[in-house]
């Protein structure tokens, strides 16, 4: 009888405990030791991405400076959850943002949250500053610009392969695989996690974009869908896959792991954004050397198509900053000073008129992409005024880039990713 | 006997009313010296777990986006129809379920056979204990990264394979192995602290009990069968629901190893919510999901301790 008690009385307490501390676990959001706002002392809090370059001694080199000239401490805060992209958002719901933001793009629903940094006079000479604009206010302000759609190759696998000129048709490109796949490299390099969808959206970027210029919008009119603009892309990869163009496992493959593949000099072909400049810079002498080209284009379009392109380490400050001024001077000398500039696009491998710091061969290559593309066009989720209807479309996209590693039909594939805007826009 | 002795010794001689004033007055003191010092605890449990439960709750019936500027909308139980109607998120509840249930059978029943194992004390079974339980004091973050490169295409076990001329495993790369490999490194992982209660509880069966049964012909299979195991149900109890419900929030795993994928095959609920629900500002959506996360934890507990309830009341009336 007693045990019975006690066994009831266990089972109340065990219950309420465990209800309380799942939710908690499940519903909490990451703390900071700091408050939300900066100390009366003069402390901004900035939130970046730290990566492999842009390392939390990085961030404390780069801001140095600034706090010598101004007696402003700047506290350096990784994301508590897997992303910058994660992180905010926790934060701002428990009260605890950061005043500076690194690595976002303002939207609709954050936009309200952000300085408009319209009224300051260094904000027009920034780069990309207009493209993101949002109904002429500016939310967020860059060093630079990030080309999006290159596609790296290895100049000794294509030599090898017998093959003499970059491909500028998808036909062509088919031949380029098929070649490099007969001279025993891998054809097309690929990897997991965010990177599966990436590349497909880099590879399509130019010819979607001639197809479709500011197809975000057009998908937010609903006079296009996700699917429709990604189908033909969809059906492209999903052969590459099945005739082992790019190996099927490597959509288990962490993305670290491709970049190693391709310095080893194991690949021939390596879809990737201008960072990957900084990272073969690190990597030294390779025993091959690497160049740089334009995606292809359908047959009949010209080439080169127009270039994606995102801002490169972008800033937002946070509304309810509590020391919005020291903040607004922090972003100022992070995107018009000199040396803080150079700095930033050495370590990510950002472009900016005017600032010659990409000293390697694929570094100039990616500038003359740059230079010579008709335009320079938003990705992904979009930017500015030119946005997808929906929030979180990468993850969801790299989701369905990986189903056609898995078997689904890229027919499959475009009515998933239809399914997802209809449900969540 | 006692009792009565008592009552009609305290019926025959009545206490003074001064006496009973002043009694009733310690009486009072008592009960607020009880209440000062269980208040405090009590603020605090309710102050950092009942009142964000609420929280949630409230705002899972909201369209809230967790934007201080936004003023939460009442939207009933709009929220949970969406789960409810979305393929998406009705596929990872049921792996969530599998992750759980699976895993929290191969937890158990591995930290139960090692506790066999182990559970004379002797050198041997002391460093033993100690690498068993080694993993559980790694982060799970490092654990999912640790086994991505053991596991991983280019992992040591492919690189292994390849080198002796065999094919890859998709460990990572196919839906299915990458279920099995991510449920087999949790229980890899957390294994050692269900040994630990195992062991605990193998202490406390008696003896005499164990050596009488001996006596008794038991072989070893009718020794665990009839007297180990059920001295053990307790444990077992405890040791089921809270693996159980540490499964159920599987997420730092799933960031390190699997990333959710491929295609979306290991994403759990906890990861649904934290990875996908939480940056698309969905905070009254992640909040459903979390209230029905909640739901399902209790219902394994009052699930878990009715039987064992159950069990127990058949046994009194053997």
């Amino acid at each position: 009888m007693m045990f019975a008690t006690t066994r009831r009385r266990a089972t109340a307490v065990l219950a309420a405990g465990t209800v309380p501390f799942l939710l908690l676990t499940a519903c909490s959001s990451p703390s900071t030791d700091s408050g939300s706002g900066a100390t009366a002392g003069g402390e901004v809090r900035m939130l970046v991405n730290l990566t492999d370059n842009l390392t939390q001694d990085y961030w404390n080199k780069l801001v140095k400076p600034f706090e010598d000239k101004t007696g402003i401490d700047v506290k350096i805060e990784g994301p508590t959850g897997k992303s910058v992209a994660e992180t905010f958002p926790t934060q701002l719901a428990a009260g605890t943002a950061p005043d500076v933001i690194q690595s976002l793009f303002p939207d609709q629903q954050t936009a309200p949250e952000l300085v408009d940094l319209s009224g300051e006079g260094w904000v027009k000479d920034t780069p990309m500053a207009d493209t993101y604009a949002m109904e002429g206010k500016n939310y967020v302000v860059g060093v630079g610009s990030q080309a999006q759609s290159l596609v790296y190759y290895n100049k000794s696998a294509f030599a090898a392969a017998g093959i003499t000129k970059t491909p500028e048709t998808w036909d062509e490109f088919n031949e380029t695989l098929q070649k490099l796949k007969t001279a025993g490299f891998t054809p097309l390099q690929s990897a997991g996690q965010f990177m599966t969808g990436l590349q497909l959206q880099q590879l399509w970027h130019p010819t979607l974009n001639i197809e479709h210029p500011k197809w975000q919008s057009s998908v937010t009119d609903e006079s296009l869908t996700v699917g429709q603009a990604y189908q033909p892309m969809f059906e492209k990869y999903s052969k590459w896959i099945e005739d082992g163009y790019i190996a099927k496992d490597a959509v288990g493959l962490d993305p670290s792991a491709a970049d190693a593949n391709f310095i080893g000099g194991k690949v021939g072909m390596y879809p990737l954004g201008s960072w990957f400049v900084a990272t073969l810079v690190k990597a030294g002498n390779l025993p091959f050397e690497v160049g740089v080209f334009s995606p292809p284009v359908d047959k009949g379009q010209d080439y080169p198509g127009p270039q994606g392109a995102t801002m490169a380490t972008p800033y937002m400050v946070y509304q309810g900053s509590k020391n919005l001024d020291a903040s607004k001077q922090l972003v100022q000398y992070l995107v018009t000073d000199e040396t803080a500039i150079k700095t930033q696009l050495t370590a990510d491998g950002g472009f900016r008129a005017g600032y010659d710091v990409q000293t390697s061969d694929a570094g100039k290559d990616v500038q003359k992409i740059v230079d010579s593309a008709p335009s320079l066009v938003s990705v992904g989720q979009g930017a500015g005024d030119n946005q997808l209807p929906v929030a979180g479309f990468n993850p969801r996209f790299t989701q369905v880039a990986q189903s056609l590693f898995t078997g689904a039909s890229p027919q499959d594939a475009a009515n998933s990713i239809d399914q997802w805007v209809k449900e969540n826009r | 006997m006692t009792t009565e002795t008592r009552t009609s010794r305290a019926e025959l001689s009545p206490k003074p009313p001064t006496k009973t004033k002043r009694s009733n007055k310690a009486k009072t003191r008592a009960v607020l010296t009880e209440f000062s010092m269980v208040a405090p605890a009590v603020l605090v449990y309710v102050g950092l777990l009942v009142v964000p439960v609420l929280f949630a709750f409230y705002y899972s019936l909201t369209d809230y986006n967790g934007f201080p500027s936004q003023t939460p909308k009442f939207v009933g139980f709009k929220n949970f129809e969406r789960i409810f109607e979305s393929a998406d998120v009705k596929g990872t509840m049921v792996l969530t379920g599998i992750v759980a249930a699976v895993g929290s059978l191969l937890v158990n029943f591995a930290a139960l056979g090692m506790a066999l194992l182990l559970q004379k004390t002797n050198r041997f079974n002391t460093f033993g204990r100690v690498v068993m339980f080694y993993p559980h004091v790694l982060s799970m973050l490092v654990v999912g990264f640790l086994w991505a490169a053991i596991l991983g295409p280019q992992g040591a076990v492919n690189t292994l394979r390849e080198v002796l001329g065999q094919g890859d495993l998709p460990f990572l790369s196919d839906p299915l192995w990458a279920l099995w490999t991510m449920v087999g490194v949790i229980v890899w992982a957390q294994f050692g602290v269900q040994l630990v209660l195992y062991l605990a509880g193998l202490q406390t069966i008696p003896a005499e009990l164990l050596e009488a049964a001996r006596i008794d012909g038991a072989n070893k299979w009718q020794l665990f069968r009839s007297v180990t195991w059920p001295a053990l149900g307790p444990t077992a109890t405890v040791a089921i629901i809270t693996s159980g419900i540490s499964l159920l929030k599987t997420y730092d795993v799933v960031v390190s190893l699997t990333g959710g994928g491929p295609a979306g095959s290991t994403k759990t609920l906890a990861y649904e919510i934290l990875s996908v629900s939480f940056p698309e500002r969905r905070i009254g959506l992640a909040s459903a999901e979390s209230v029905l996360l909640i739901i399902a934890a209790a219902i394994l507990a009052f699930t878990v301790l009715a039987l064992r309830k159950k069990a127990d009341e058949g046994a009194e009336s053997v």
